[in-house]
């Protein structure tokens, strides 16, 4: 079976109509302040309190949401119980691949991001909630993972180019 | 900006106040302040002070010059967010199709 085509848009879009309170995090967030690097999916830091969780079930209900395995997506029974027993969930849905982190590495999760996160136009319902570059690169520079960590490079060449214009303007 | 990045990087990190890291290392919030925001720069040894304070160590290494990802860089800043995010997202997608088409070449090779 072939995986569905990536479209960060109408996953956005789930998560606003079912009023969920999420930041991005991750290569999206960096991507939409200027980072050259592509990106394979969403990954986003949800509040943790129990109602949003409860909006995260209805969201990830309507999305369809599955399990991401090495082979093929494994349905599971969505339940906020469950969810917020979770640190992490590496999802499967309609339109493409969504992470869901409650405390991506080196922060201590949504509270932590909300303080520097920027309000951006993505073109979805509403705008959305980014975390910023700054913010980005902690979590990348606090991750163990070797393939976060080569990102960091592009990422801090990204915040001096920025810095740089900011200066010059 | 370097030294403020990475004393605010390190101390968000570790999930310090200003004033908590002031603490820790006999100096005044307001001072770590100054330092975060980048109006003054501390020395190289403070600031590895600060961030080994933060439970952290500042590791140094030499690397060549590299600003071969400005040009993309300036070129993404010409697009709106929007615009970023759905070239990145078409650009990964082009990247699979081509990753795909390898691995059934390979495959039809190896038949």
């Amino acid at each position: 079976m072939s995986e569905p085509r990536f479209d960060p848009k109408p996953l956005l879009n789930a998560l606003q109509r079912h009023d969920v309170d999420f930041i991005v995090v991750g290569a999206a967030a960096a991507i939409s302040q200027g980072s050259p690097l592509p990106t394979y999916d969403l990954d986003v830091t949800p509040a943790r309190d129990p109602q949003n969780i409860e909006r995260i079930v209805a969201a990830l209900v309507d999305l369809d949401a599955k399990l991401r395995t090495p082979a093929e997506p494994v349905p599971f029974p969505i339940d906020a119980r469950m969810l917020a027993r979770g640190e992490a969930w590496t999802l499967d849905t309609r339109f493409g691949s969504l992470d869901l982190v409650f405390a991506p590495a080196g922060t201590q999760g949504y509270d932590d991001l909300r303080r520097d996160a920027l309000l951006v136009d993505l073109g979805t319902d509403r705008p959305v909630l980014v975390a910023s570059i700054r913010d980005v690169i902690r979590m990348k520079e606090a991750s163990a993972r070797e393939k976060d960590r080569m990102q960091l490079p592009a990422l801090r060449r990204t915040l001096d180019v920025i810095r740089r214009r900011e200066h010059e303007a | 900006m370097i030294s403020a990045d990475l004393l605010h990087e390190a101390r968000l990190r570790a999930g310090l106040t200003q004033a908590e890291l002031g603490r820790r290392v006999h100096r005044s919030q307001s001072q770590i302040a100054r330092w975060e925001r980048g109006d003054v720069k501390p020395s190289l040894e403070t600031l590895r002070e600060l961030i080994r304070a933060c439970g952290l160590e500042l590791t140094f290494g030499l690397a060549n010059y590299d600003d071969s990802y400005d040009e993309w860089i300036l070129r993404a800043l010409e697009r709106t967010p929007e615009e970023r995010l759905a070239h990145a997202v078409q650009a990964a997608g082009v990247w699979r199709e081509f990753q795909a088409s390898v691995e059934e070449a390979r495959e039809r090779a190896a038949v």
